[in-house]
């Protein structure tokens, strides 16, 4: 396993040289918690004061936005470069990862270490054992299963639509300003049950930007509010398997963008 | 085959959009873009033979670059063909990849934040080198390149001369038959240069590397190539050697000699031009298309007549290519 050899090897490198410039990796990492407490901190007082939120249990609630934290954690760890690559492209390092032989979608992901993947990581975690904690619900192993492909689901789901807006950059760099768009709508919506907003933004972002499938279908099946979600229980329940094809898809979207790069030039 | 370039009818355009001058021609532009295609590269077709030495000259613009993109895998033809090492670059990237080394002087390839001997490294563990041939290698590099008193820098923190060294160490670690090297010398210094020189010769006569080259440096083209191609506006002007280019836009020689006999009479061989005659002292200048070369016509002279001194006076090659460059200008068809 040659690719996992390098991709430790550049990663623990990557790491270590984020390490060497001390402050800067302190504070990276500060400001991924920060982030993520603020946006806790606030979805909290929203979901525990108006207890029965689009009729869930304040304590279910809460599972919403530790999966859809958590899944952010991990796609920012594992696949998180792929977002404001628009920079790279204008600077014409695709033309570098276009001469090695190795795919050029890991050459990105190994671009440097996503430092702030730890704080998002550690925060998201502790809000997932705060809800877990407070949950009433019977954690068996069916249970625990489906919430962490579920949380791989909502991971790859993200780097699709990350990869998505990635592709249109390479054709018009400009378009990476879509991906902060894409940030904030994730970091706005993700963290609520979508049957509290009205009825054309839920079906947005359940059919136009499938955010409804990172953390509240799967919150729901899990609760046990997977009937009244606004989609056939079945599509609820099959959240990872759309996440999967969301990314497979994306993949090949960028695979085509690739072939059609024309380049900067210089 | 193994370390050969084969080009055959290579094309690019890329689609642009015209701008309009002024606010309302913006306005005009948005709703109805006009759209223009831009010919980088037309019809181009070359052969490089395995452990020969091609620069590709062109005035800025000529397609250079995005020829050289085209055999490396970052650009898919519009039309045309090119296989490297035997490879389709553009079809068939990594495998490119591991058989190609290549140097775009404005732009490094290796890890910005890293000093540059862990992104030797990583190279090492990307293109599956063994340990004992990488550090024979670094060693080899290290001796011609003077990288170690530099290489456990970061690379952001090197000055331009030092990286492009560092770029093409790395470019080469991995004992590439192809090279491409897109303007490898930019930015440095006369030592420098010379070294690289030095180091890419060695490359191609110890190692039996095929490189293609790009430079606007014509010293450099004259101590490393002995065979050019010459492109303008995307289109192959001239495909020869040195001494074919200079014979077609350089006929600016002049042999100066001194005759042994004053009153020789004085008839030039085929070719060649009696240009002054002053007592001993003869000029020689080349007469028509088929004018030898200026070497030829030294020996020519020598041959001929009884001299006791003589010097030659050259056009160099940057007249001889600015000529070249002109006279392929717009409208101009190819040679
Ligand atoms: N991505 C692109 N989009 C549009 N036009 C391009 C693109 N890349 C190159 N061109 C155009 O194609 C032509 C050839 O460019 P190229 O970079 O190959 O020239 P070059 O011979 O390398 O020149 P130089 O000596 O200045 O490096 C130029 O007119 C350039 O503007
Ligand atoms: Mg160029």
């Amino acid at each position: 396993m040659n690719a996992v050899k390098i991709a430790w090897r550049v990663t623990r490198l990557n790491f270590r040289s984020q390490l060497e410039y001390r402050t800067e990796f302190l504070l990276m990492v500060a400001i991924g918690a920060i982030w993520q407490v603020s946006v806790i901190v606030f979805a909290t007082v929203l979901l525990t004061r108006f207890t029965g939120m689009g009729g869930w249990d304040s304590s279910d609630v809460l599972l919403i936005p530790a999966t859809r934290m958590l899944a952010h954690g991990l796609f920012v760890l594992v696949l998180g470069r792929m977002h404001g690559i628009g920079r790279f492209i204008q600077e014409g390092q695709i033309d570098v990862y276009l001469l090695r032989p190795m795919p050029v979608h890991r050459q990105v992901q190994l671009q440097y270490f996503p430092t702030n993947a730890i704080g998002d990581l550690t925060v998201a975690t502790g809000l997932m054992a705060g809800a877990l904690s407070r949950s009433h619900l019977d954690w068996n192993a069916g249970r625990v299963t489906y919430l962490i492909v579920c949380l791989i689901g909502g991971m790859l789901l993200e780097a699709a639509l990350f990869t998505a807006v990635a592709s249109a950059s390479l054709r018009f760099p400009t378009a990476d300003y879509w991906s902060r768009w894409l940030e904030e709508l994730l970091g706005t919506f993700g963290s609520y049950p979508l049957n509290v907003l009205p009825k054309a933004v839920g079906g947005f972002l359940t059919f136009g930007l499938p955010l409804a499938f990172v953390a509240y279908f799967p919150a729901a099946v899990l609760t046990g509010h997977g009937h009244d979600t606004g989609v056939p229980y079945w599509l609820a329940a099959a959240s990872p398997l759309i996440g999967v094809l969301a990314y497979l898809a994306s993949r090949l979207l960028w695979r085509w963008s690739l072939n059609h790069y024309t380049g900067v030039n210089g | 085959m193994i370390g050969s370039i084969e080009v055959r009818s290579l094309s690019r355009s890329f689609h642009t959009t015209v701008r309009r001058p002024g606010f309302t021609g913006a306005l005009r532009s948005l709703v109805n873009p006009e759209r223009a295609v831009k010919h980088a590269v037309s019809d181009i077709s070359f052969d490089v033979a395995p452990g020969e030495l091609l620069a590709l000259l062109g005035p800025n613009g000529a397609g250079k670059s995005t020829t050289i993109k085209m055999l490396t895998g970052i650009l898919t033809p519009t039309s045309g063909e090119a296989r490297v090492a035997g490879v389709v670059p553009y079809e068939d990237r990594e495998r490119n990849a591991r058989n190609i080394g290549a140097v775009f002087g404005q732009r490094t390839q290796l890890w910005w934040d890293l000093p540059v001997r862990e992104s030797f490294a990583i190279l090492r563990d990307i293109y599956e080198v063994p340990m004992a041939e990488h550090a024979t290698r670094l060693k080899e590099f290290d001796d011609i390149l003077e990288l170690s008193s530099f290489w456990d820098t970061r690379v952001r923190h090197l000055s331009l001369g030092q990286r492009v060294r560092c770029d093409l160490a790395a470019a080469l670690l991995h004992d590439p038959p192809v090279v491409f090297l897109d303007e490898p010398t930019i930015g440095m210094d006369v030592v420098v240069k010379e070294q690289v020189r030095e180091f890419l010769r060695h490359q191609v006569e110890q190692r039996g590397r095929t490189v293609l080259l790009t430079t606007h440096d014509m010293t450099e083209v004259e101590r490393l190539a002995e065979r050019v191609v010459l492109v303008n506006h995307g289109r192959l002007v001239l495909d020869g050697t040195l001494d074919e280019i200079r014979r077609k836009y350089g006929s600016t020689w002049q042999v100066r000699a001194t005759l042994a006999d004053a009153h020789t009479e004085v008839v030039p061989p085929p070719g060649i031009a009696l240009l002054r005659q002053e007592g001993p002292q003869v000029v020689f200048g080349p007469d028509g298309p088929d004018a030898p070369t200026v070497h030829q016509a030294l020996k020519a002279v020598i041959e001929r007549y009884e001299v006791t001194g003589i010097a030659i006076d050259e056009a160099d090659l940057e007249d001889v290519m600015r000529a070249a460059y002109v006279h392929a200008g717009p409208g101009a068809k190819g040679a």
